[in-house]
């Protein structure tokens, strides 16, 4: 039939696929009528905006989000994680072999989230080695023949480099937050301060932060050893905000995205411009991995926060609640409390008090809250999708690949229900 | 060290870019020194915490006013400072030195807190415990005052050796305090070492020569009266003594490498160096 040659056309237009597609749609004569309204209509909607999405027949099944600047060729479904499968293995190798230590104990708990099965999602290095594919376009430098072979190499053993000392300094930080949060569990299994102590947790964060420094020290980039210092900084001011908000401070929306930024968001923009840095992009390009980036973990954490009141299922109070339950107040209940004030005397009572969660997740559940929160997160989502597409121009299909994953990460980020 | 180090070097820029040199290295220099104290702190808030420990420098202990987290997180900030500031003198040997200065920092408080019972009796395993604990912060910001003053890895290394060796004296002179305190006599001290399990010098030179002492020193010192055995055995043995010509063969390394450093007339980098080899005798005869 007609419709599959309509896929296989090379067609620039996004446009244009559609319109091929739904005039090679076998019509009967009761369906004509219906598909000329429907094209009228969603002839009407293209022109309207740069990026659309449409169904594929049922019996393909899928929705997909086509951009502005799709490719010639189609576009299988890209999965971002498996484009740097190998490479994560190889980073997962190095990264056990560098916390190492000599002292037994502090060995095990050091390489304790490391290990095979707990290393986590692994979604920061992802991002990292992506952006460093993404970037790889050639800067117009002369180089004697070999030396450019060995340069690159050097460049990507770098940038992995990069991916593995952010990867510590998280785990660092996760360490001493269930330090300072009594938390009894990680990643499924017990906590480090559960299972070994307070002591050797606060210990063995120190100790990862440590081999971060001296890791970063070797790549003898004093930018980029200023970036993650401060990266640093802002991961301990960012737990700081959370322990000891002032209850004025509580019900901004504006501290709580400062404080977001800081706890979440400002690894992933500094170490994506680090990997630009590394690559001597310009400040132009490395400011928009940094945006990337910053988007990026901004989305993650507004759909963390609700996913923490809606967990796997679409109605309010089947998540955890550990937000709540721990006096953290977040974007969903920040919306609600604009919607009804009477939510913030609840607020400033605080929430040990198990009924006011109960109160307080009736009124989310009657206010635009968790939606609100949805319709930021695409926002920022959608940011660091067009920070991707400022990207200077590249034909090289790995580039292009890379790209294409990123962008694909930052819905994935939205579409997210754990 | 900044000064007794500031020696001309044959490379120095035309006078005028000369004179505000100088200025620029002695603020990196005072860096160092910053960034050295900050990280100091930030070990000893955390290390308050490892030990609960209720006072310190005279006054309640950081977690004992404010509470366990707020002191990891300060610790975490104050290390985080540093960083940044470390990050700033834009040379990545001082980077890598300092870093490894915060790892060593850790692994001597691991070594602390899990010696398995062989460990605890080595005088191999103490020192190295020290180095880690007290000399690597001195040694290493020596070394990098040398490094951002543009000296040769000689005098690096001279001044690396001669925090090593002031940090291990002050160290050892410490533990020996810790038993007898603002008099000569052995029980005047506070005895916190020992109460806490922690084995020092002067006991583990008691140990060899009462290898009684072994069986004491296995079963802990939870029980006070093991603390009173342990101080019979040490008044008896030479430990104290001992520990006291270790620390001073150490001050005495540290004086001789100062005057191995590479000559000099002028009268402010004599008068420095003088008063680092003054500093070596000082460690040894303080009394508190």
């Amino acid at each position: 039939m007609l419709f599959c040659r309509g896929f296989s056309r090379i067609s620039r237009n996004p446009r244009t696929i559609l319109l091929g597609f739904i005039l090679s749609r076998p019509t009967g004569p009761s369906q004509s009528l219906l598909s000329n309204q429907y094209l009228n209509s969603t002839l009407k909607v293209c022109a309207g905006r740069e990026t659309f999405s449409w169904s594929l027949p049922a019996f393909l099944g899928i929705g997909r989000q086509i951009h502005h600047q799709s490719s010639s060729i189609i576009e299988e479904q890209l999965d971002p994680f498996s484009l740097v499968a190998d490479e994560l293995s190889l980073l997962a190798k190095r990264l056990r072999s560098m916390v190492v230590a000599e002292v037994p104990k502090l060995a095990s708990a050091a390489e304790y989230f490391f290990k095979l099965g707990v290393e986590g999602k692994r979604f920061r290095p992802t991002v990292l080695l992506l952006m460093a594919t993404a970037l790889n376009v050639h800067i117009p430098e002369p180089t004697a023949g070999g030396v450019g072979d060995t340069l690159t190499t050097d460049l990507r053993t770098r940038q992995q480099s990069i991916a593995e000392i952010t990867e510590m300094i998280h785990v660092a930080s996760l360490l001493h937050d269930d330090v300072l949060d009594d938390a009894d569990k990680r990643r499924g299994i017990g906590s480090l301060n559960a299972v070994m102590g307070n002591k050797l947790a606060v210990l063995a964060g120190d100790f990862l932060l440590s081999r971060a420094c001296v890791s970063l020290a070797a790549l003898k980039n004093t930018e980029v050893v200023s970036l993650i210092a401060t990266v640093v900084e802002h991961l301990v001011t960012g737990e700081t905000m959370q322990m000891t908000t002032s209850s004025e401070q509580r019900c901004s929306m504006e501290y709580y995205m400062q404080k977001t930024y800081y706890k979440t968001a400002s690894l992933i923009s500094n170490s994506c411009k680090a990997i630009a840095l590394l690559a001597g992009q310009t400040a132009e390009v490395a400011m928009l991995a940094f945006e990337y980036g910053k988007h990026l973990g901004l989305a993650f954490q507004l759909i963390d926060d609700v996913l923490d009141f809606t967990g796997t299922s679409a109605s309010l109070g089947k998540g955890s609640l550990s937000d709540i339950q721990h006096g953290i107040v977040t974007a969903p209940i920040l919306f609600a409390m604009e919607e009804f004030p009477q939510l913030h005397a609840i607020v400033y009572q605080g929430f040990d008090n198990p009924e006011n969660v109960d109160i307080a997740l009736e009124y989310l559940g009657k206010s635009d809250g968790i939606q609100r929160t949805r319709e930021l997160a695409m926002k920022h989502a959608n940011l660091a999708a067009a920070a991707i597409e400022s990207l200077p121009e590249s034909n090289d299909e790995q580039v292009r690949k890379s790209r294409r994953a990123l962008v694909d990460l930052t819905q994935r980020v939205i579409m997210r229900n754990k | 060290m900044a000064t007794a180090l500031s020696v001309r070097i044959p490379e120095l820029p035309p006078a005028g870019v000369g004179d505000t040199l100088p200025t620029d290295l002695r603020t990196s220099q005072q860096r160092i020194a910053e960034i050295t104290e900050m990280i100091h702190v930030a070990s000893l808030l955390h290390d308050d915490v490892l030990d609960d420990a209720d006072k310190r420098r005279g006054i309640c202990s950081l977690n004992a006013v404010m509470g366990n987290k707020l002191a990891v997180l300060a610790g975490d900030f104050l290390l985080s400072r540093a960083c940044v500031s470390l990050a700033s003198l834009k040379n990545t040997e001082v980077v890598t030195l300092i870093a490894t200065v915060v790892e060593n920092l850790v692994t001597g408080e691991t070594m602390q807190l899990t010696t398995a019972s062989k460990q605890r009796f080595s005088m191999d395993y103490y020192m190295q415990k020290t180095y880690n604990k007290t000399a690597s912060l001195i040694s290493n910001s020596c070394k990098s005052i040398a490094i951002l003053a543009g000296h040769t890895a000689e005098v690096a290394m001279l001044a690396f050796e001669y925090g090593k060796n002031l940090g291990l004296a002050f160290q050892l002179i410490d533990d020996v305090l810790d038993f007898t305190g603002t008099s000569a006599s052995l029980g005047k001290g506070s005895l916190s070492d020992i109460r806490h399990g922690i084995i020092t010098a002067p006991i583990l030179f008691a140990m060899e020569e009462f290898p009684e002492l072994h069986a004491v020193v296995d079963q802990g010192f939870k029980n006070p009266a093991n603390v009173d055995i342990a101080l019979g055995f040490l008044g008896k043995s030479s430990g104290i003594q001992r520990t006291k010509e270790l620390a001073m063969k150490h001050a005495n390394l540290a004086a001789q490498v100062i005057e191995s450093l590479p000559e000099s007339d002028d009268a402010n980098v004599i008068r420095s160096r003088q008063a680092l080899i003054d500093l070596t005798q000082r460690v040894l005869t303080r009394n508190k």
